[in-house]
């Protein structure tokens, strides 16, 4: 009978490259350790060169990796490129470049959560650089919470005014969306009165001697209520170029349209 | 009378989000002093100093987006505020109310300061013109035009005669106001300039940049007559001390400095805020230093007379 156990695989959660650099860097020093042991070693400095030297390399290596990731997501293959980044972001962990660009693709795969994560370590790493706040921004636009990305739209402006599409696409594009969320929430409450109404209605709660008339008003006021809501259901709050919220007919349930704000979406480079 | 700099008092949580912006004026009417705060928050908010500590007086809502800019007027009775949301409103500070709301247009409102009459308000806009608003009218008036970029900070010389800007590309201008006149344009810094300020004396200018230098100008000549390096990232804000012999900066790099206006040398630092310290300004006889930034404290401290 075969056992069953949770085996946990070597190097899991370390990347493949860091472990066959860290091979092949033992490897080497291994070469060199018996032409120097004849001599005096400075361990010291040594390991503080040989520390440099690692360093160094993961860096040049990550930007390869960034460059190659770069190409693959403009070539449309975007989970081949986040793999490339989630190499390079384990060669150098507080890159915020690597961030930002794993969050605009993840957003073109509607990973949305991920995104956001994503960007969030970019505005850590550098929290003065306005376009990490804008990605930051545009994911949580697409996670649906429009407010935390009114805000982080405003840092971005607020980093580099001169921006025009922050100004006129982004911040302005949230504020909207904030506007109609408000204005679709109220509606909700409103439709919720009016089907409390339509249960409860305040016509059958006073005493009735049962005229017949009387009670012929409180059946037309129920109707007509209800006619109200029936109404009301099918109309959707839309907010027009001017920014005011308007109550539309729709046809058979309200369609809500939530594009965003360019419907091609292309990765940006980030060159710095 | 305090022989050294040392921190007198904290306000933490003084905004719901980070504050961009402070002023500290004195009332005429009753020399109480005032300070005028603005955030990421949408707020603004008038506080009392009063028995060295803060009181809230008023919390201004109006502004549907952060506010970016505030200033307080000479005789301490009026506030202005300009934010995201394009619009600059005038305060009543006495009552609280809103005096004035001027809609300036789309990106057309980043720093106010008001001129030395306090009859106008001067403010930068994204096509390089600075508007001049009266306060009386609430209309513009007239404007002055640098045929440069985003104009991001502003300031008038105290003794009325000219009015500096300072663009997003680092270039900063200087206006005759009575003929209206662009007297000098000065390639000073190479990255944003955020803020500038006169000396009392209205001889020296000081402006401060994305670069991470504070340059000083003679204003007549138009001469550069210093560069100081000292912080570590961007320099935020700076402020003359009413003593003609300090002046003070923030910075991203989370510190204030204080630094002597004729030896050029930094002679105090402050590293008591926990994030970027986006505003920094004297009070009226230059014993206090206000800071306040995006960790939402506002810092009161002593200085040496």
């Amino acid at each position: 009978m075969a056992s069953f156990g949770w085996k946990r695989k070597v190097g899991e959660k370390v990347s493949k490259s860091v472990v066959q650099q860290f091979e092949a860097e033992a490897e080497k020093a291994k070469d060199v350790g018996p032409s120097l042991q004849d001599e005096e070693v400075d361990w010291l400095h040594a390991s503080k060169r040989r520390r440099e030297v690692l360093l160094d390399d993961c860096a040049s290596k990550s930007k390869r990796l960034k460059d190659e990731g770069a190409q693959l997501a403009e070539q449309g293959r975007h989970k081949e490129a986040i793999k490339k980044w989630d190499e390079a972001i384990q060669l150098t962990p507080d890159n915020p470049d690597l961030y930002e660009m794993k969050s605009q693709v993840l957003t073109i795969l509607q990973e949305v959560f991920p995104a956001v994560n994503a960007a969030e370590m970019a505005v850590k790493y550098r929290p003065l650089w306005w376009e990490g706040w804008q990605t930051l921004g545009r994911a949580q636009l697409n996670m649906g919470e429009v407010d935390l990305a009114v805000r982080s739209f405003q840092v971005a402006v607020h980093l580099c005014p001169s921006e025009r599409t922050l100004w006129q696409e982004d911040l302005a594009w949230a504020c909207r969306l904030k506007k109609q969320h408000i204005g679709t929430e109220e509606r909700t409450r409103q439709e919720e009165e009016a089907q409390k109404q339509i249960l409860n209605a305040p016509e059958l709660e006073q005493d009735y001697d049962f005229e017949s008339d009387e009670v012929l008003a409180a059946c037309e006021a129920v109707a007509e209520r209800q006619t109200r809501y029936e109404e009301m259901k099918r109309t959707a709050v839309v907010i027009d170029a001017e920014g005011n919220i308007k109550n539309v007919v729709t046809g058979d349930g309200g369609s809500e349209d939530t594009a965003t704000p360019s419907k091609e979406q292309f990765v940006k480079a980030r060159v710095l | 009378m305090s022989t050294q700099y040392s921190i007198l008092f904290k306000q933490e949580h003084a905004h719901d989000d980070a504050i961009w912006t402070a002023a500290w004026g004195k009332s005429e009417a009753d020399v109480t002093e005032t300070i005028v705060t603005g955030s990421l928050d949408d707020m603004v908010k008038v506080w009392k100093w009063s028995d060295e500590k803060l009181e809230l007086q008023w919390t201004l809502e109006g502004h549907q987006l952060g506010v970016v800019s505030v200033d307080i007027s000479h005789n301490g009775a009026i506030a202005a505020s300009s934010s995201l949301d394009a619009h600059i409103r005038l305060w009543d500070l006495e009552s609280g109310k809103q005096i004035k709301s001027m809609d300036a247009g789309p990106v057309d409102a980043w720093s106010v300061a008001f001129s030395p009459d306090s009859k106008y308000i001067a403010t930068g806009s994204h096509l390089g013109k600075v508007n001049i608003f009266g306060v009386e009218s609430g209309k513009k008036e007239y404007s002055l035009d640098t045929r440069g970029k985003f104009i991001l900070s502003i300031a008038y010389s105290p003794d009325g005669k000219y009015l500096a800007s300072g663009a997003i590309d680092g270039i900063i201008n200087i206006f005759d106001i009575a003929t209206g006149k662009l007297l000098h344009t000065l390639e000073g810094h190479a990255m944003p300039i955020r803020s500038l300020t006169f000396s009392p004396d209205s001889q020296l200018l000081v402006t401060a940049s994305d670069d991470g230098y504070i340059k000083i100008y003679d204003v007549q000549h138009a001469n550069l007559a210093g560069t100081l390096s000292g912080h570590g990232s961007w320099v935020l804000n700076v402020a003359f001390s009413p003593d003609n012999t300090h002046f003070v900066s923030s910075s991203s790099d989370k510190s204030v400095k204080v630094w002597d206006a004729s030896s050029r040398a930094c002679i105090n630092t402050f590293f008591d805020h926990q994030d970027q310290v986006w505003s920094v300004k004297y009070n009226s006889t230059g014993s206090k230093i206000i800071s306040a930034g995006d960790d939402r404290a506002i810092h009161i401290y002593d200085c040496p007379m």
